[in-house]
């Protein structure tokens, strides 16, 4: 009995086997966690900061550690501070009063000219204001304004006085009357505001509006407003479509918002605009249609980006690697778009739009797995043709992903499951390949890469020559060569050409990532690799979630109701409901 | 609530856990045992027999789950019976857990190393294997079930298409006399289709799982039906394939049926390539499924957290599946299981449900 049981006891091997197994598993789970943590960094670190003031919750965590250095400095070093960090005073305002402007016009352009005189782009323009005769000055950042504007409507009608008729205001001279008389009568602009606060009336001009200062007036006039560069509206190049709008966003947030308010009449659209960055502060607008989104969603949403520390978000990929879930997936958690249309229908979806300005990119969120393989162009074209493509996709996704690593374990590992005439003839060709075929592959695979890359940088006139130089040439000298087999280089041009038929680059380009990954289970362990390795993406992307929506939803959990608009797209007229995933307030479509 | 905290699955989820935990290893080694133990065409019969009389075993298990909401068996068992029985018995089941995992990573590995990866040294098919499981359950019940989700649907269309191929070697000749040498032989295979459905045991802590518990008999019914179609199918189309004779001679007779006939024109002559991954991702399930319940059983019953028992879970799981020498012992192993099977059914759920069911109503007449 004792006998049997010891010889049936795992030898020494077996045990060393299972002691470095387990080890190397809490290795790799600790340096994750490591890892993870060491990346995931903006909420902890705010919890620190905040540590020192509780109260104030987390509005936004680093002025208020800032306020408390400068309160601490400010009785001695007023100068340093000035000269060291000119952005420093700027904050000043909200631990007290902010300086005003007196009225007194010497004393308010010796201010003035002190915080924004060293600036060389800042214009000072002096001049006489011909009805009182008084002195008067217009201050600008050079370029920003519209100097057709501010010479036609403000100059002219200030220094002419041809028509002056003072009626009413003419009564009692006193500067409030003017002011009034100024703004009712004499300029003739639209936006038009009175600054007090000597803070705001910086900012403003450095942002470009045109300030205008007058003797004996008590508060400065906001004349003109800024004119940024702007690009003319162009179809969006990452994303072309034969069939839809034409329209991209551009660089100006306020275009941006217009184009999504151009789709149509409609009071549900509501667009929240915050400020991030914290050193140079930009506007960013949360876009959701306000009786479809979930309450809770957009609250995380908003959480996510008040928890933002940056000293300036200079474009949307900083505010999407900022906000995701998983900093360590190689799947993006936050779709980006060029496209209007896209971020309606997604707001139609119960999902919610950001937009930053300075960016055409706007961020859409929460994402699932199959959004990244949906174009617009789905639901303009008819169903069927929809459909199709859709499927397509869906199967060229997987090709872009797995024929590499496929390739591999069949040539290297099971040869014989592959018909016997179709592996004689890649054997054949395969005899005078001097490599293993990892090493084939990963050598067709990085020109492959190189040429991608190339291209995108070269000139356009240039561009096509490259992809045919490098493609063709190279493909079919390596070929003659003797390097690879003509059965890879078909497999590789396959690969190729399917990730750039997914409509969302990014996505392209994890596909692209995660294909070496499995190229190198492949090389390990044939078929059996290669099945691991999609269990292990289809593990990570089940443990994936984007904003507490689980990644490849609806395919799993199921959704029944949403599978209308997975792998193949219903005709509309069944599409009755929303995303049930995303749990909006109105779940109909159409009744 | 938009995101979810409680780790709890639909009626669905939990049907498909219950699919998974079953449909395993026995789609290869299923036909065999059954003839072997039967040595007659209608062994189907007694596989539909075998699943019926494991339905009734689960509405059991079931119904004494059902009267301690949110508790799984690691936790009620010590309320019923008091702890240290209690203690025992749960220990036996999560030994039980482990040897199955420990089972079906070595059907695995043994499958691999005889139809894919010849001279490839075994651990090097079992350790990753078990990494990538246990990845999987780092993501809790949630995303384990989701994946199985994901994978299930697929698994059952290649199953459904590879046999449906198979119908050109079909004879019905195979399969007939129905009941030519009587019902005897009938019972005798029911020996063996009871066993195929071991690890049904997962009903005792899946319950807990649910969001709405009121429905889990349905859902388990449902859960089961799926295995016990897939295997009544298997059995007629590897008969009917194959004929009893051929079985007899065969390791793994489904293999070997769809290894007898080419397709042409595909990109793969012989189905047993698609079916053998399919096959290797369904096993995925079925050792993710034990591997859940022996760790979560651990972690219950000593109170500790879920993530280090998968750490410590990982050698153990190993070391079980290196204890079989050879593929004799892998076979009398499998046996071995499907007997525990049963006798864990007649040590836990049964007596359980007796004593509660006594002692409630001796507190009821107290009363």
């Amino acid at each position: 009995m004792w006998s049997k049981v010891i010889e049936y006891f795992p030898d020494w091997k077996a045990w060393m086997q299972a002691i470095v197994m387990t080890l190397i598993a809490l290795g790799s789970y600790r340096i994750h966690g490591r890892l993870y943590k060491w990346g995931y960094n903006q909420p902890k670190q705010d919890g620190q900061q905040q540590g020192n003031s509780h109260q104030q919750g987390d509005g936004q965590p680093q002025n208020i550690a800032q306020q408390k250095v400068d309160g601490q400095q400010q009785g001695e070093n007023q100068q340093q501070n000035d000269g060291q960090q000119p952005s420093d005073p700027w904050q000043q305002p909200q631990s007290q009063p902010s300086p005003q402007l007196t009225g007194n016009y010497d004393a308010d352009m010796a201010l003035i000219k002190e915080q924004l005189g060293n600036n060389s782009d800042v214009h000072f323009r002096d001049f006489r204001i011909s009805i009182r005769n008084s002195r008067a000055v217009l201050i600008f950042v050079e370029g920003m304004q519209n100097e057709a504007l501010i010479n036609r409507q403000v100059m002219q009608n200030l220094m002419d006085n041809s028509f002056v008729k003072f009626e009413g205001y003419a009564m009692h001279n006193q500067s409030q009357a003017f002011a009034a008389y100024l703004k009712d009568k004499l300029l003739p602009i639209s936006k038009i505001s009175e600054v007090t606060d000597l803070y705001e009336l910086e900012q403003s001009i450095l942002f470009g509006f045109t300030a205008l200062l007058i003797d004996g007036l008590p508060h400065a006039l906001l004349v003109g407003e800024p004119a940024p560069k702007v690009r003319a509206i162009n179809e969006p190049t990452s994303e072309a479509l034969l069939r839809g709008p034409r329209i991209g966003f551009t660089e100006v947030l306020g275009e941006n918002t217009a184009l999504l308010r151009q789709h149509g009449r409609g009071a549900d659209l509501e667009l929240k605009m915050i400020e991030v960055g914290s050193r140079i502060k930009r506007n960013l607008v949360i876009a959701y249609m306000k009786e479809i989104v979930n309450k809770e969603l957009l609250q995380e949403v908003e959480d996510r980006i008040a928890n933002m520390n940056m000293d300036f978000i200079s474009e949307s990929g900083y505010v999407e690697q900022l906000i995701e879930d998983n900093w360590l997936s190689p799947f993006q958690q936050v779709q980006n778009t060029e496209r209007p249309d896209r971020v309606i229908s997604a707001l139609l979806e119960g999902r919610i739009g950001i937009l930053l300005d300075g960016t055409p990119f706007a961020l859409i969120v929460p994402v699932t797995f199959s959004m990244l393989l949906q174009s617009p162009e789905d639901y303009y074209e008819r169903w069927l043709p929809g459909s199709l493509l859709r499927t397509l996709r869906f199967f060229v996704a997987f090709l872009a992903l797995m024929i590499p690593a496929l390739y591999i374990s069949f040539i290297s590992f099971h040869p014989g499951l592959i018909p016997t005439e179709l592996a004689i003839t890649i054997i054949e060709t395969r005899q005078g390949v001097p490599f293993p075929s990892l090493i084939e592959v990963l050598i067709l695979e990085v020109s492959i890469e190189i040429l991608r890359e190339a291209g995108i940088r070269l000139p356009k006139p240039i561009g096509p020559a490259m992809g045919i130089v490098g493609g063709l040439i190279i493909g079919d000298a390596a070929v003659q060569a003797g390097i690879v087999s003509p059965i890879l280089v078909i497999a590789v041009a396959v690969t190729a050409i399917s990730s750039f038929a997914i409509p969302i680059y990014s996505a392209g380009i994890t596909l692209r990532i995660l294909r070496f990954s499995g190229m190198l289970f492949a090389a390990t362990l044939g078929m059996f690799g290669t099945i691991l390795f999609f269990l292990f993406i289809c593990s990570h992307l089940t443990k994936l979630k984007s904003f507490g929506v689980p990644y490849i939803t609806p395919a799993s959990p199921y959704r029944f109701n949403d599978w209308k608009d997975l792998v193949l797209r219903a005709p509309v007229t069944l599409m009755k409901r929303r995303p049930s995933m995303l749990k909006p307030q109105d779940k109909k479509r159409r009744s | 609530m938009f995101t979810r905290s409680d780790d709890k699955i639909t009626s669905t989820q939990a049907s498909i856990f219950l699919t998974d935990s079953v449909l395993g290893a026995g789609i290869l080694t299923m036909p065999r045992a059954v003839v072997v133990a039967g040595e007659t065409p209608d062994v189907w019969l007694s596989v539909l027999l075998g699943g019926l009389i494991v339905m009734v075993l689960i509405v059991v298990m079931v119904k004494l789950s059902q009267q301690f909401p949110e508790k799984t068996v690691f936790q009620y068992a010590g309320i019923v019976i008091g702890k240290v029985p209690a203690f025992i018995l749960c220990w036996l089941l999560i030994i039980f857990f482990i040897t199955i995992a420990g089972f079906e990573v070595r059907v695995l590995a043994e499958v691999t190393l005889f139809f894919l990866l010849e001279g490839t040294p075994m651990w090097a098919t079992m350790i990753p294997f078990i990494w990538v499981s246990g990845y999987l359950l780092f993501g809790g019940l949630n995303a384990t079930v989701r994946l199985f989700q994901l994978i299930l649907p697929v698994s059952l269309f290649v199953l459904i298409v590879s046999y449906l191929l198979s119908i050109r070697i079909f004879e019905v000749d195979n399969l007939l006399p129905v009941l030519g040498d009587g019902l005897l032989p009938v019972f005798k295979g029911l020996k063996a289709t009871v066993l195929i459905f071991a690890g049904f045991e997962v009903v005792m802590f899946l319950v807990a799982h649910m969001q709405h518990p009121e429905k889990a008999i349905k859902a388990m019914i449902a859960g089961i039906s799926v295995p016990l179609a897939i295997y009544f199918f298997t059995i007629i189309f590897v008969i009917g394939g194959m004929s009893i004779d051929a079985i007899l001679r065969s390791t793994w007779p489904t293999i070997d049926l769809l290894r007898s006939f080419e397709v042409a024109g595909l990109f793969f002559e012989r189905l047993e390539f698609p079916f053998l991954v399919i096959w290797m991702m369904q096993l995925f399930c079925n050792f993710t499924c034990y591997f859940f319940g022996a760790s979560l059983g651990i972690s219950q019953l000593l109170r500790i957290k879920f993530r280090p028992v998968i750490f410590a879970m990982m050698p153990i799981i190993y070391l079980a599946s290196v204890i079989p020498q050879d593929i004799n012992d892998l076979f009398a192993l499998g046996d071995i299981i499907g007997w525990s099977g049963i006798i864990l059914f007649c040590l836990i759920p049964l007596p359980l449900s007796i004593i509660w069911l006594i002692r409630r109503k001796g507190l009821r007449q107290d009363a």
